[in-house]
């Protein structure tokens, strides 16, 4: 299929995730390194310094005085939202912005991303779980593949959207139909080619089918709950709408009560201005 | 100039230099109103159907639950001047996630929850635009009254 050989060409026209990212990652997932070895890592990437800096210095956190370096930042707010926030720094270039054939106005899907995050890694420490960098990072990744699969987006909207109205196909299941590749695979393609790790190419492939997944089904699933809040919210949310499926044995399997459910979505709902001030929308 | 509403919020205006606008509403519901005689209008986007979920949380910002937020809505525009038999009412939003069944059906049950109030008090919906997948936008110009329906994907329409 020819369309298919133009879009797997373009995964290499993406701005690469600066190394950095995976140092942390790394960093993070030692326990015997230390607050030394993150900032010494941070400090050699100067654009992920200064915004790292920005975001620590923002509404979002509200500290009671300027942070102006990165040793500084870690000893406020810990190794852990030190890495989260460099990933964060990290990964904005190809997803800030605009996506036309989504109806994404430049900012949007960086703000849903973002959102996306910071929802599922606070579900993750709910739950208990260790990873919690892992499913951050594949929840502000997941729609690389949007980056990609725009322009073709753009040029066959009606009939993705006819699929969409007329037989209850999800936006996914549309694209894969019209085009050859859904958003979804395509990110998992563009994961495995950064290098990540299996189960973040596994997460950012399955974030909308979480039950699918066959070596991190519970990961997927916390990524898969973030966005379907996002999506609710109506947080960066374009042509594609809530046009996904909504899985109820997901659900269960994250022991989700729906007072919690909405207790996420009303604390969110008040951080959402704080958000914007740390991502600069 | 614009005036938006966001996530959450309200705002009552007589300024008819002012637009109401308020962004991509998902399941959160948008409701508009419009008095055409003291030229007073009103826009909340509230997220949540009852306040009963945490009472902290509604009177820190009544805005974020229809129960609490639509009477705020009302109130500030009876201060304006506006009158209810007079008032254009549009409720747009509510959307749901496809499949999307029961408790967790926020869409549906803010849906729900203004169709209930609104009974209650028998306030009549001039325009309903509520359900399904899509991402709304709503603008409300106070000098006309004009409303415009943006459906993401769809542009835009006036109401």
């Amino acid at each position: 299929m020819s369309n298919m050989n133009s879009i797997i060409k373009k995964i290499n026209r993406l701005t690469p995730i600066p190394q950095v990212a995976s140092k942390v990652m790394s960093i993070a997932e030692d326990p015997k390194s230390s607050m030394y070895d993150l900032s010494k890592v941070i400090i050699y990437d100067t654009a992920v310094t200064a915004n790292l800096l920005k975001a620590v210095n923002s509404a979002y956190f509200g500290l009671p005085e300027k942070v102006d370096s990165v040793h500084q930042a870690i000893v406020y707010l810990g190794m852990s939202q030190v890495v989260d926030l460099v990933l964060l720094s990290a990964s904005g270039e190809n997803l800030q912005t605009a996506q036309e054939g989504y109806d994404l106005e430049a900012g949007e899907l960086w703000k849903y991303s973002v959102s996306s995050a910071l929802i599922a890694r606070e579900l993750a420490e709910k739950k208990g779980i260790k990873e919690t960098h892992l499913i951050f990072t594949a929840a502000l990744l997941k729609d690389i593949g949007k980056v990609i699969l725009n322009q073709y987006v753009k040029d066959s909207f009606d009939k993705i959207n006819a699929l969409v109205t007329k037989q209850n196909f999800t936006f996914r299941e549309a694209e894969k139909e019209v085009i050859g590749i859904d958003h979804a695979e395509l990110g998992g393609m563009v994961a495995e080619s950064w290098k990540f790790s299996p189960k973040m190419v596994e997460i950012i492939r399955h974030h909308h089918r979480p039950q699918e997944s066959l070596i991190s089904e519970f990961e997927s699933a916390i990524v898969y709950m973030a966005d379907t809040i996002c999506m609710m919210m109506g947080i960066g949310v374009g042509s594609d709408g809530l046009a996904y499926r909504f899985h109820p044995e997901v659900v269960e399997s994250l022991e989700l009560t729906e007072t919690e459910f909405q207790k996420m979505v009303a604390g969110f709902v008040e951080k959402i201005e704080q958000v914007e001030s740390m991502i600069n929308v | 100039m614009n005036l938006i509403v966001g996530v959450s919020d309200m705002k009552v205006t007589n300024d008819i230099e002012a637009t109401l606008v308020t962004y991509s509403l998902g399941s959160c519901i948008g409701v508009a109103i419009y008095d055409p005689v003291a030229r007073v209008g009103g826009l909340l986007h509230y997220m949540l159907p009852e306040s009963s979920l945490d009472q902290e949380k509604a009177r820190k910002n009544p805005y974020m639950f229809a129960d609490t937020g639509i009477p705020a809505l009302f109130k500030a525009a009876y201060k304006l001047g506006a009158k209810k038999q007079r008032m254009k009412v549009i409720v747009v939003g509510g959307s749901q996630v496809l499949d999307q069944k029961g408790f967790f059906n926020i869409g549906k049950r803010n849906d729900i929850a203004v169709r209930k109030m609104f009974h209650k008090n028998n306030v009549i919906i001039d325009y309903k635009d509520v359900g399904g997948t899509v991402n709304r936008t709503i603008k409300l110009a106070i000098n006309t009254g004009d409303t415009c329906l943006k459906v993401s994907g769809k542009g835009e329409k006036k109401i």
